[in-house]
């Protein structure tokens, strides 16, 4: 390789390793996260030259600031911090994994920085008086007998801590892998179904339409209210066909979704939609008339003197339940626009409502024939199980991390040649200093205790 | 009753943090240790308080809809964890702190660290009783899923340990302002300990913030259909992560003699700072400022 060459890519290599550009991508991460919560993000353009004047609105949207999670603001500093990634990953694993493989030995101990002192009188056995003290207070030793007047007793803990950050990283990988599948391959739309309607097909986010590939059916609306009005429960009763036979029933709640054909549907909202003519009754004094009344259509009063159109309907006017809201045209001018409340009648007779009916003729709601829909949200993402496998993997990964920090004791006993054992405790965590000191404190104390 | 418990406890913080100046100041070991009990006994009321309402509520809802098996029951309690809306949330954000101060950080629990952890679970438990709306409602259908409790434990325990590391970075600041040349050896072993014990307040943190952040995308992805969505909570929660990400990072950064010592110091103590500030914008500004799929919470 021409040195420039090799020079350039010794650097590059350099940098894109190095933990400063990390440090740097995840605050210019932080940075273009907080743009995007600054400026909305998706609504259609009208809404920035609205918010933002038409010179910076227009100049937002320009750049991409109204998608900045799908802009290169966003996606080049994380294809950047995924080089980044790829490359500490290639770099550090194999050390790490070198590191790992090789455990605490008597060779490998003797270069630990020697903690303490203490020795044992001739005789008895050491053996089981050290063993207890390590067992207590560290952990189990493994013990080796180099030569036959030395007894070394190893403990290590945390022997895995340096994979700890790589499988951090691993999972993180997954999850940017999950990210970019959810990105490209997902579908996602929405259903409407009026009860006792069935779909074969829903509608995707650009409006277009697409099979479902099999038939879904809503049996039944159900919403559960607590006492005080607040909805406890949203339920759809759905019911699933294929090739016309009926196949499967599954309850959809929030928080409950119901898969079916590699779909799922997820309990999204609802609503109330008239279902038929409107019931009404027009009253003159004594003389009351029964009329069916559909919606938007104009109806000639049995006087043969005024004319009446229901505008539109409400399923709960103010909280005061069903109304509707009528025109009523008699002779000319202009025609009174009025609500008529099924629960409330006696409204009519308020003046500065809505309610208000003036003149002598009143109009009452007798049925308001509705029915609920509800709404689901759709959705086939195979990028889900990438990044719940990346959860997953991300908790060993911190829990090596964080909480198991290395730690390595050795006890070599000496015999002397009166006889006495001469020991040594050993040991070191850079990690964990102070735990560490406690620990092995506690230890010589008990070693030097007595007996 | 449990309102006034929860008046007592704020004053018992009050208190225990004044008696934590005050052995600060006239570096009495045995103000240090009354303090300390005394935000002990708060915390066991403060604690009995927080049970107290999840007993209140699980009571409220079973009358609404008895469970019938035990496994329903079992369920409900869960449900019913004090935790669903803005005043429960600072309640346990309050009682996290002084606890995760006890009991994984009780070394570094005096002078002005533990009057900062006192008079911040003090400051925090008055807005709730003050600021907040305390009355018991019942959950709303999206809140009604197991993932609640941890979701919000593990986020509420993160934004604790956060808290943590804040008060002993501000402490760091201080510290390491410029001083007469005499009294800086005696700085540098106080620096060199909140400086560690910044980084482990942060890892705490840290762990707690990722799983509370993971359980979050889990639960969206039920209840929502979407593991994550860009909603303002969420992309907070993000930045607050990113920045913390960074100084877990920083402090591995080689200097430019190519030292291995990492950023330590100054640096590390202002991106704690500035990691709390997210974490408080996350928790009070996105719920006031910004509107999206958390807003319940107000
Ligand atoms: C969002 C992105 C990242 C997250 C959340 C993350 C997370 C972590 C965590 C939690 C640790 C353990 C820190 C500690 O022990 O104090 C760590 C260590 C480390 N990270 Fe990252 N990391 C990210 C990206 C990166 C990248 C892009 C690099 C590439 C330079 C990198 C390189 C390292 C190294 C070298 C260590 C230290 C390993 C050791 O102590 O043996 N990280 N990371």
């Amino acid at each position: 390789m021409p040195p420039l060459f090799s020079d350039l890519t010794s650097r590059l290599w350099r940098n894109l390793t190095s933990i400063r550009l990390t440090v740097i991508l995840l605050l210019v991460l932080a940075l273009v996260a907080t743009v995007g919560t600054v400026v909305p993000q998706g609504e259609p353009v009208a809404r920035y030259l609205a918010r933002f004047g038409p010179g910076m609105g227009g100049f937002l949207v320009r750049i991409g600031l109204h998608h900045i999670y799908r802009s290169p603001w966003f996606l080049l500093p994380v294809a950047l911090l995924t080089l980044n990634l790829l490359a500490c990953l290639f770099r550090g694993l194999p050390q790490a994994l070198r590191r790992v493989a090789r455990p605490l030995t008597w060779e490998t101990a003797q270069s630990l920085p020697e903690r303490g002192r203490f020795s044992l009188p001739p005789g008895s056995d050491p053996t089981p008086r050290v063993l207890k003290a390590l067992r207590r207070e560290v952990g189990r030793p493994r013990v080796a007998s180099p030569n036959p007047n030395r007894i070394v007793f190893l403990v290590e803990r945390g022997r895995f801590r340096p994979l700890g950050p790589y499988i951090i990283h691993l999972s993180l990988l997954l999850i940017l892998v999950g990210g970019l599948v959810s990105l490209f391959c997902s579908v996602e739309g929405r259903l409407l179904l009026l009860e006792g309607e069935s779909a074969r097909s829903f509608v995707l986010s650009d409006r277009s339409e697409r099979p479902l590939g099999f038939e879904v059916r809503l049996d039944d609306f159900t919403v559960r209210f607590y006492e005080q009005g607040i909805p406890a429960e949203f339920r759809s009763d759905l019911t699933f066909f294929q090739n016309g036979r009926e196949v499967a029933k599954a309850a959809c709640r929030v928080n409950y979704p119901v898969t079916f054909g590699g779909l799922t549907f997820y309990q999204s909202s609802y609503g109330t939609r008239l279902d038929g003519p409107l019931t009404l009754k027009v009253c003159q004094g004594q003389d009351c008339h029964v009329l069916k009344a559909p919606l938007r259509q104009v109806l000639t009063l049995p006087d043969g003197k005024a004319q009446l159109i229901p505008v539109r309907v409400a399923s709960n006017l103010h909280g005061l339940g069903p109304a509707v809201q009528v025109a009523v045209k008699s002779g000319p001018g202009h025609p009174k626009v009025f609500w008529v409340s099924r629960n409330h009648p006696e409204l009519a007779d308020r003046a500065g409502t809505p309610f208000y009916q003036p003149g002598p003729r009143r109009v009452l709601l007798e049925d308001l024939p509705f029915k609920f829909y509800s709404v689901f949200q759709v959705r086939r993402d195979p990028g889900v199980w990438w990044v719940y496998s990346g959860f997953l993997l991300s908790l060993p990964g911190l829990c090596l991390a964080f909480l198991l920090p290395p730690q390595r004791w050795a006890v070599v006993l000496t015999q002397k040649p009166d006889g006495r054992w001469e020991g040594r405790l050993l040991g070191a965590s850079p990690r964990a200093r102070e735990t560490f000191t406690a620990k092995t404190n506690r230890l010589l104390a008990r070693l030097k205790q007595k007996l | 009753m449990i309102s006034t418990v929860i008046g007592v406890v704020t004053l018992v913080y009050l208190f225990a943090g004044l008696l934590f100046v005050g052995a600060a100041l006239w570096q009495q070991e045995r103000l240090n240790r009354a303090a300390c009990f005394l935000l002990f006994c708060g915390l066991a009321a403060h604690l009995g308080a927080f049970a107290g309402r999840w007993v209140q509520s699980y009571q409220l809802a079973s009358r609404h809809a008895p469970p019938e098996a035990f496994t329903a029951t079992l369920r409900l309690v869960v449900l019913q964890v004090p935790l669903s809306n803005f005043f429960e949330s600072l309640v346990f954000f309050s009682l996290a702190l002084p606890s995760l101060g006890l009991l994984s950080f009780r070394r570094h629990l005096r002078d002005f660290l533990g009057a900062m952890v006192a008079l911040l679970a003090c400051l925090i438990l008055a807005y709730a009783s003050l600021g907040a709306d305390a009355s018991i409602k019942p959950l709303m259908p999206a809140l009604k899923s197991n993932w609640l409790l941890i979701h919000v434990l593990t986020a509420f325990l993160g934004y604790a340990a956060f808290g943590l590391a804040f008060g002993a970075a501000l402490l760091y600041l201080w510290q390491a302002r410029p001083t007469p040349v005499a009294s800086r050896r005696a700085a540098s072993a106080v620096l060199h300990d909140l400086d560690r014990l910044i980084y482990q307040a942060v890892a705490i943190g840290f762990i707690f913030l990722t799983l509370g952040i993971l359980t979050g995308a889990v639960w969206a992805d039920q209840a929502w259909g979407r593991y994550w969505s860009w909603d303002p909570k969420e992309t907070w929660s993000l930045i607050t992560w990113f920045i913390y990400a960074g100084l877990l990072h920083a402090r591995l950064v080689k200097g430019w003699a190519g030292l291995v010592k990492g950023w330590a110091g100054k640096r590390i103590a202002w991106l704690a700072v500035l990691g709390f500030l997210a974490v408080l914008f996350t928790y009070f500004g996105v719920s006031f400022l910004l509107s999206g799929l958390h807003s319940y919470l107000t």
